[in-house]
C-alpha cells in the first residue's frame, strides 16, 4: 500500500500521538494530572506562552448534570477530497492519519461523524476507497454527503454504501439530525452539462455557474416533522455540510433557505449546528444556536474576503511549505447542559478550543487566543 | 391630460423607432459572411454600418460599378483602374494615374481590409467607406467627373442599373449614396486573411521559414516595426491607424510656407471636403498629409500607418510611391527616415545588419493570403480602354 | 494671547465699518409704491415708480438702473475725473470678454476629433486584449491539467479567486526559500510542488496568464512588497 518509510514513519508517529493524547486526557481528569499536564506543558516553549491551555480547557466531566443528561464527546473528520490513489496519494494519506488519530483517542468517542466530501469528482473508486478507509474507525460512524460526493450521480453510489443522506438519531439524550443541505436547483440540464462537467462545475468553489446550497422544502418539511415529536427543552445538534447561515454567496460559504430553517430550529432552547464545507476554524451564534465549522483533511480554504462572522477566531494562516498545515480532525464535548465545546484538532499547530462559554457570553469570556498571521 | 397624450405620443414614436431600426440590424447579421481565419469576426460585424447592410445583390451591384469605366469623365478610369484586383487591389504606379493619364501626388492605397480602417485615405480625409467612394469620382485627376450629380446622371443612362438599383435599393433609386453604398458593400467584403503568418501564430511552427521567424522577432524588438505596425488578436492588421510623420515627406519641402498657402486656400473655399480632395493629390501641398484635414501643426507630413497584410503584392511604397521595393522601404526605416522638424520621435537609426533586412522582407511576405496571392498571378491587370 | 487679542480687534473694526457704512448708504429708501435706489456716495439717486421698495429687480433692470446711476454720477464729476473712469471701465470690460472667448476657444479644441488621441476602438481593443489574457489565465488557475498537475490539484483549489496568494507582497524574502522570490516564483513553486507538475519558464504564455489573472483579481489592494 505505502512504501515501506512512509508506513514506518506513520507507526512512529502514531505512537507517539497516542501516548501525547493520553496524557492529555489524563491531565484533563484530575487537578493532580491537571498540573502535571501544566508542567509538562510549561516546558513545551511553544505553549508556554499559549493562554489556550489554561485548565478549564480540559473539563470533561466538571459539569454535573441538572437532569439526567451525561456529558459525553463525538469526533469527527470530514472534507477528505479523495481522488483515486494513483492519481493523488496525499489526500488518501492525509484521511488515513485523521482515522488514526480518532482510533488513537482515549477514552473513545462515543461516534465519530464523518462531514462530508468524502471524495473530489463523485466517482465511484473515490467514494469506495474514503468507505473502506473510513471502516478502520474503531467507533460508530455517523455519515454525512457533501456536494463533491452527490453530483456526478446525483447521490446514487453514495446512497448505496451510506445510506439515506438525511436522517436523525437520539444520544444520551440529545437529539441529533443530519441534513443534506448541499441540493443545488438545477443549472445543468438548460445549459445541457455532462454529469461530470456538471460536477466539476459544482466542485469549483468559485465557479459563478452553480446555483446557490439549499436543504430544500421536501427536506424542510421532514424536519418540521422530526422536531415536532422533540420537547423544547431538549438540546440538538444539527450537522449539514454547508454552513447553515449565509456566509459568502461566490464560495457557496452559504444556505439559501438558512433562514427557514433556523426558524424551524428557533423554538428549542439549545441548539448547535456542526458544518464542513469551509475548511477552517470558524465560529458563529444566531441567537439560540450556535454554529461551529469543521476541519478538512485534504487543504484548508482562505478565509472568505466579506462576512466573516464576528465571533470567529481565526486559524493562522497556512504555511504552504507545511502539507499539513491548517488541517486537520477534531473532537465535539457535550456537556450535560447540552451545549459543546468544539475542539479543532490542527495537525502541526497548537489545537484549538472553542468553548459553550465563549459563545454564551458572546465573546466576553474564555475567548481562544488570536492569530499571529494576518489572513491577507 | 394633454401632458399623458404628449407622453404617449413620444413613447408611440420611441416604439416606431425602435422597430424600425431592429430589422436593418436583423438584415446585417442575415447574410452568413465568415471572414478568413485570423480576422476578428465580431469587429468586421460591427462595422457594418446600420443604413448601409450587406446583401449578395447589393454586392454584386457594388462589384459592377466598381469595375465600371463609365464612371469616368473619358470612360478610361475604373475604381479598379486604381484598385486593381489583379495587383492586390491597388497598381504598380509609384503615384494614381486619373483620366487623360493625369498623374496624382499619392499611391494607390490596396482596398484589401480597408473596411478595417478607422479612417479612409492617406490622410483620413473621408470617415467611412462610403465617404471614401464619393471623392475620387469628382476629382478632376482622378475619375475626372465634374459633380455627384453627373456621376448620378451617367449611371441612370444605363438601363441594367436602372433595375439592378430598384432591385437593391427600391424606390431611393439611383442617387450618388446608393452608388457608393453598393461599392463600398463590395469593398466590405475583400478581405485578407488565413496567410501563413496567421496558422504560424495559431501554432503551425512549419508555417513559415526559420528567417521569417527571426523577422517576427525582429518586427517586435531591434527593428521597432510593432510600435506602429501594431499587431494583435482584436487588432491583427498590423496598423495603429494613427498618423505619424516618418520623415518620407521631408524631401526639400518648406513645409511652414506651403501650410500657410494651404491654410489660405482651404479658408477661401466654400466646399472644403473638395478643396482639401484636391490639395491632397497636387504636388506640394500633398507633402502636408494630415496637416490639410487637421490644420494642426503637429499633423504637417503625418500619414496614416498602412496595413500589412499582402504588403508583397502592392509595390511600390508609401504615401509618395518612392520606395521600389519592401527591402528599400526596410532601408529607409534603417536610415531613421529623412530628418525634418517634425519627425515623429520613434523614428532613429535601426543599425540592422543585412542579414536582419533580409529577414524582414522574409516576414513581411507570410503576410500575403493564398487567395490574394492566387489572383495576383492568375488574373489579367485592367486596361485603359475605353468602355463603349 | 496675543493672537486672539489680533482676531477679536479685527473682528470689532469690521463690525463698526459695517454698522458704520449701513448708516451712511442705505440703497433703498422705504416709501410707498417708489422704489428709490441710491449710490454709495450717499447722494445721486434713481427712482422707479411703482415698485414697492423691497422689490427684487430682474438682471437686465437692475442693470439699467446702475448705468442711469453711473451715468448720472459721471455728469456731476470734473471731466478730468470722468475721462479717466470711462477710460479704466471701458478698457476691463474688454478683458473680460477676451477672457471668456478664450475659455471658449479652449472648449471647442477639446471637442474637436483629434488625430493622435486614443479612439473608443483604441481603448474597447486595450480592454479586449486584456481580457482575452486574464480569461485564459483564470482557465488555467482553475484547471489542474492546464498546470500540469500531476495529481489532480489546480491552483483554485487552495486559492478560489486566487484568494491568499497576495501577489501585492512581491517581491519579498520568501522564508521557506530562503531568497527573495517575485509572485512567478511563486506560481512555479505552487505548480512544482502541491501540484507535481514541471515549472514554466517565466514568460511562457501560461506564466504571464496566470500572473495577469492573480493580479487582476486584486484590483484596488495597495502595493506592499517585502510584507509578510
Amino acid at each position: 500500500m505505502l512504501p515501506l518509510k512512509w508506513e514506518k514513519k506513520l507507526q512512529e508517529y502514531m505512537k507517539s500521538r497516542e501516548r501525547w493524547f493520553s496524557e492529555l486526557m489524563q491531565a484533563g481528569s484530575t487537578w493532580q494530572g491537571r498540573r502535571k499536564f501544566l508542567k509538562m506543558a510549561a516546558m513545551a516553549a511553544g505553549f508556554a506562552a499559549s493562554k489556550s491551555f489554561t485548565p478549564h480547557s480540559f473539563q470533561l466531566v466538571d459539569v454535573v448534570s441538572s437532569d439526567d443528561r451525561k456529558p459525553f464527546t463525538f469526533a469527527y473528520i470530514s472534507d477528505s477530497h479523495l481522488y483515486e490513489k494513483t492519481l493523488n496519494e496525499r489526500f488518501v494519506r492525509q484521511l488515513q492519519r485523521a482515522v488514526a488519530d480518532i482510533n488513537a483517542l482515549d477514552p473513545q468517542p462515543d461516534f465519530v461523524l464523518y462531514g462530508g466530501d468524502l471524495a473530489q469528482l463523485g466517482q465511484p473508486g473515490e467514494l469506495k476507497l474514503g468507505a473502506q478507509i473510513l471502516k478502520e474507525i474503531k467507533a460508530p460512524v455517523k455519515m454525512m454527503v457533501g456536494e463533491h460526493d452527490w453530483f456526478l450521480d446525483m447521490g446514487e453510489v453514495w446512497r448505496e454504501l451510506f445510506g439515506p443522506p438525511y436522517y436523525s438519531f437520539d444520544h444520551k439524550g440529545v437529539h441529533f439530525i443530519t441534513l443534506m443541505s448541499v441540493n443545488e436547483k438545477d443549472f445543468w440540464t438548460a445549459k445541457g452539462y455532462s454529469p461530470m462537467e456538471r460536477m466539476r462545475i459544482v466542485a469549483g468553489l468559485d465557479d459563478a455557474r452553480q446555483s446557490p446550497f439549499e436543504v430544500g422544502e421536501e427536506e424542510r418539511e421532514w424536519l418540521k416533522q422530526d422536531l415536532q415529536k422533540v420537547d423544547r427543552k431538549t438540546p440538538i445538534v444539527v450537522f449539514s455540510h454547508s454552513p447553515l447561515y449565509k456566509l459568502y454567496r461566490n464560495w457557496n460559504f452559504w444556505t439559501e433557505d438558512a433562514e427557514e430553517v433556523q426558524a424551524l430550529l428557533r423554538p428549542f432552547e439549545k441548539v448547535t449546528v456542526i458544518h464542513g464545507h469551509t475548511h477552517q476554524v470558524l465560529t458563529h451564534r444566531i441567537g439560540n444556536i450556535h454554529f461551529h465549522g469543521m476541519l478538512s483533511t485534504a487543504w484548508p480554504w482562505p478565509y472568505a474576503p466579506t462576512g466573516l462572522p464576528k465571533l470567529t477566531v481565526q486559524m493562522n494562516r497556512q504555511n504552504p511549505f507545511n502539507q499539513t498545515d491548517g488541517l486537520g480532525d477534531g473532537t465535539v464535548e457535550v456537556h450535560a447542559t447540552g451545549r459543546v465545546d468544539k475542539h479543532y484538532n490542527l495537525w502541526n499547530r497548537n489545537p484549538m478550543r472553542v468553548s459553550a462559554r465563549y459563545l454564551d457570553s458572546e465573546g466576553a469570556e474564555d475567548r481562544p487566543p488570536a492569530t499571529t498571521l494576518p489572513s491577507y | 391630460m394633454q401632458k399623458i397624450v404628449k407622453v404617449l405620443f413620444i413613447l408611440l414614436v420611441a416604439a416606431v423607432l425602435v422597430v424600425d431600426v431592429a430589422p436593418q440590424r436583423a438584415a446585417s447579421s442575415s447574410m452568413n459572411f465568415q471572414v478568413p481565419r485570423g480576422l476578428p469576426q465580431d469587429l468586421w460585424e460591427s462595422l457594418i454600418p446600420a443604413d448601409n447592410p450587406l446583401t449578395p445583390e447589393k454586392i454584386a451591384l457594388g462589384e459592377k460599378l466598381f469595375f465600371d469605366k463609365r464612371l469616368s469623365a473619358d470612360r478610361t478610369v475604373s475604381c479598379a483602374t486604381c484598385h486593381d484586383p489583379a495587383l492586390g487591389f491597388a497598381d504598380s504606379n509609384a503615384v494614381a494615374v486619373g483620366v487623360e493619364l493625369k498623374k496624382g501626388a499619392r499611391n494607390s492605397p490596396s482596398i484589401i481590409n480597408a473596411v478595417f480602417n478607422e479612417l479612409q485615405f492617406w490622410d483620413g480625409r473621408a470617415p467611412s467607406l462610403e465617404e471614401q467612394a464619393k471623392l475620387p469620382l469628382i476629382n478632376p485627376i482622378e475619375m475626372g467627373m465634374k459633380d455627384h450629380d453627373a456621376v448620378v446622371e451617367r449611371v441612370k443612362e444605363i438601363p441594367e442599373y436602372r433595375v439592378e438599383f430598384e432591385k437593391v435599393f427600391g424606390s431611393e433609386g439611383i442617387t450618388i449614396d446608393t452608388i457608393v453604398k453598393a461599392i463600398a458593400a463590395f469593398e466590405r467584403v475583400q478581405l485578407s486573411g488565413d496567410a501563413p503568418f496567421d496558422r504560424f501564430i495559431a501554432g503551425d511552427a512549419s508555417a513559415i521559414s526559420e528567417s521569417a521567424k527571426r523577422g517576427w522577432e525582429l518586427f517586435n524588438g531591434k527593428a521597432r516595426c510593432i510600435s506602429c505596425h501594431a499587431f494583435n488578436s482584436t487588432n491583427p492588421f498590423f496598423s495603429d491607424f494613427k498618423f505619424h510623420n516618418i520623415g518620407v515627406a521631408a524631401k526639400d519641402r518648406n513645409f511652414s510656407q506651403l501650410a500657410r498657402k494651404a491654410q489660405q486656400l482651404i479658408a477661401a473655399n466654400k466646399d472644403r471636403q473638395r478643396i482639401q480632395d484636391e490639395l491632397a493629390l497636387s504636388p506640394g501641398f500633398s507633402e502636408l498629409g494630415r496637416y490639410l484635414v487637421t490644420g494642426e501643426p503637429r499633423d504637417i507630413g503625418a500619414f496614416k500607418t498602412s496595413m500589412l497584410r499582402d504588403v508583397e503584392l502592392t509595390a511600390p511604397y508609401m504615401h509618395d510611391g518612392s520606395e521600389k521595393t519592401l527591402l528599400d522601404v526596410i532601408k529607409f526605416y534603417d536610415r531613421g527616415g529623412e530628418v525634418n522638424p517634425n519627425l515623429d520621435g520613434g523614428m532613429r537609426p535601426l543599425k540592422l545588419t543585412d542579414q536582419e533586412m533580409f529577414d524582414l522582407v522574409e516576414f513581411l511576405k507570410t503576410l500575403t493570403s493564398d487567395a490574394s496571392k492566387k489572383r495576383f498571378y492568375s488574373l489579367k491587370p485592367q486596361t485603359r480602354e475605353p468602355a463603349k | 494671547m496675543e493672537k486672539k487679542l489680533k482676531v477679536l480687534v479685527v473682528l470689532l473694526l469690521l463690525l463698526a465699518f459695517y454698522v458704520v457704512n449701513a448708516q451712511q448708504h442705505p440703497s433703498v429708501k422705504d416709501e410707498d409704491k417708489v422704489m428709490t435706489v441710491k449710490l454709495c456716495d450717499g447722494e445721486t439717486y434713481v427712482q422707479l415708480e411703482g415698485r414697492l421698495p423691497n422689490e427684487r429687480l430682474s438682471r437686465s433692470e437692475a442693470e439699467a438702473v446702475t448705468n442711469e446711476l453711473m451715468a448720472k454720477w459721471l455728469a456731476k464729476q470734473p471731466p478730468a475725473v470722468a475721462a479717466a473712469w470711462t477710460k479704466e471701465y471701458q478698457e476691463g470690460k474688454k478683458k473680460a470678454q477676451q477672457k471668456a472667448q478664450a475659455k471658449a476657444g479652449d472648449e471647442s479644441v477639446k471637442q474637436e476629433k483629434q488625430t493622435y488621441e486614443f479612439t473608443k476602438r483604441d481603448i474597447q481593443m486595450w480592454e479586449r486584449e486584456l481580457k482575452k489574457l486574464i480569461d485564459y489565465g483564470d482557465q488555467i488557475f482553475h484547471d489542474d491539467q492546464l498546470i500540469g498537475s500531476t495529481n489532480g490539484v489546480s491552483c483554485a483549489m487552495c486559492h478560489p479567486n486566487a484568494a491568499n496568494t497576495h501577489p501585492e507582497t512581491y517581491p519579498k524574502y520568501q522564508i521557506q526559500l530562503q531568497r527573495v522570490a517575485l509572485l512567478r516564483d511563486m506560481i512555479n513553486w505552487c505548480i512544482e510542488n502541491p501540484s507535481r507538475g514541471k515549472k514554466l519558464e517565466p514568460d511562457d504564455p501560461k506564466m504571464r496568464a496566470l500572473e495577469a489573472y492573480i493580479m487582476s483579481q486584486r484590483k484596488g489592494v495597495p502595493m506592499e512588497y517585502g510584507k509578510h
